[in-house]
């Protein structure tokens, strides 16, 4: 108990001295977490959509295979990159592994079956009326499907954001295609595992803490938003 | 006539749920459509709205055969407007949801800006412009979304039971509306229902279904 109070107050202490090796680490996580949100959503959005709005031979299979994906662990997504841009494989060439580019590619396999399932749960929850509303109005198919993407908007957000706090809190991907590199590759997650195989806790409490911070901040913006909106 | 519908079928699965040999509507006439649940009154109108597609048979819309394409049922769609009976209004005020079928039509600013006065005045409602959607009682979305099926002028307009679950002066003014534009504006209306009282003082003709047929083949006619 005495080592979890000391290493919490150090952990503040180390925060509220705006410790430059605490932000480095947090900024990597960020930008590397937010770029393959962005990527992933940019994909798995319209993805989700279609397959949602659409009725197609095989839609079942392919809602049943993202689904399979959502449990795969972050360590096989890891190796499976990384038998691609290991230096003797397909993509050595490009030189990708151990860079913040690996990481993003292996993220955006493990978020992108997250915002396309939680993007069909959105748009199935919606109101058949509305659908029909549009049509009676005059709406062609592409309007209408713009209707029913506006009437589900906050479950899509919320599909991004559930997305993104998975990629922020993995470590497996990170660690087996970033290496843990200081200042380049290390990230709050890879940080915290270093720290712990260390036996130092003040950095891994400092960075926990600032992870729920985060999550919780990303949290309130979206309920606040949402608020507003409906207001 | 308006509509003639011949040898229409519709089935779900195994089920018949609508089989008309001929019915006819004509144009400018208020017409009721009677039947118990599950008649098939709400499936015809759907049909008659463009919104399903019949199992068999045609349609003659103003004289000229309906090609069941999306394209050509989309078009159609212009022309008649379907009020479900509990209607559904999208998110935002009441201004955008009535501004829909106006901004499709690519319709201008400030025209769009007249129409929605006097549509959301017509319906009683001209207090609720800015008001947000899903904060109306059930007889105000009522009234919003029959003032967002007459902004885009139909020239038919489909209601299912329009003054269901509303209180009975919610009732009188949509059924006061209905009257008004049909002889304002000529707009040939059909309105399912399950009161005698709403038939006689409204409809001009009337139409009951049962286990998807027409018991009464010809309309038959009031006079008010």
């Amino acid at each position: 108990m005495e080592l979890l109070t000391d290493s919490l107050i150090s952990a503040i202490l180390l925060i509220s001295s705006l410790d430059p090796e605490v932000f480095s680490i947090v900024w990597v996580s960020l930008k590397v977490s937010g770029i393959s949100t962005l990527f992933a959503s940019l994909m798995g959005v319209p993805l989700g959509f279609l397959i949602a709005y659409g009725s197609f031979k095989g839609k079942r299979i392919l809602i049943i295979c993202l689904n399979t994906m959502l449990a795969l662990p972050t360590v096989v997504i890891g190796l499976f990159v990384y038998s691609f841009v290991s230096r003797r494989s397909i993509l050595g060439s490009l030189d990708l592994l151990y860079t913040q580019k690996a990481i993003v590619i292996g993220q955006i396999i493990l978020i992108l079956p997250i915002v396309a399932t939680l993007t069909i749960a959105a748009i199935s929850r919606i109101d058949e009326r509305y659908r029909k509303t549009a049509m009676t109005l005059g709406a062609n198919r592409r309007q209408t499907a713009c209707v029913i993407f506006r009437e589900a908007r906050f479950g899509i957000i919320a599909a991004v954001i559930a997305a993104f706090g998975r990629v922020i809190a993995e470590v497996g991907i990170s660690m087996m295609l970033g290496g843990n590199a200081k200042g380049f590759t290390r990230t709050m997650t890879t940080a915290m595992a270093l720290e712990y195989d260390k036996g130092e806790f003040i950095l891994a409490a400092a960075l926990g803490i600032i992870l729920l911070v985060l999550s919780f901040g990303i949290n309130l913006v979206f309920h606040f938003f949402q608020g507003r909106t409906r207001t | 006539m308006l509509y003639v519908l011949s040898k229409i079928t519709r089935k779900y699965g195994s089920r018949t749920v609508l089989d008309i040999s001929l019915m006819e509507i004509e144009k400018g006439k208020i017409y009721a459509l009677l039947g118990p649940n599950g008649a098939g009154k709400t499936t015809l109108l759907n049909i008659l709205g463009f919104l399903e597609v019949p199992a068999t048979g045609d349609i003659l819309y103003r004289s000229k055969t309906v090609n069941f394409s999306e394209s050509s049922l989309q078009n159609l769609r212009k022309e008649v407007v379907m009020i479900a009976q509990h209607p559904i209004l999208f998110t935002g005020t009441v201004y955008k949801n009535v501004e829909f079928g106006l901004k499709i039509r690519h319709i201008s600013q400030k025209k769009r800006e007249i129409i929605i006065e006097e549509t959301l005045e017509l319906v009683g409602m001209s207090n609720f412009v800015q008001a947000q959607a899903h904060r109306l009682s059930g007889g105000e979305t009522q009234r919003v979304a029959l003032a967002r099926a007459l902004a885009v002028s139909p020239e038919v307009l489909l209601c299912d039971e329009p003054t269901s679950n509303l209180d009975v002066e919610n009732q009188a003014a949509v059924i006061n509306t209905l009257k008004q534009i049909n002889e304002q504006r000529k707009i040939t209306i059909m309105f399912t229902t399950h009161y005698m009282y709403q038939v006689s003082s409204l409809a001009h003709h009337t139409f009951s279904l049962d286990y998807g047929k027409l018991v009464t083949p010809q309309a038959e006619s009031f006079n008010h």
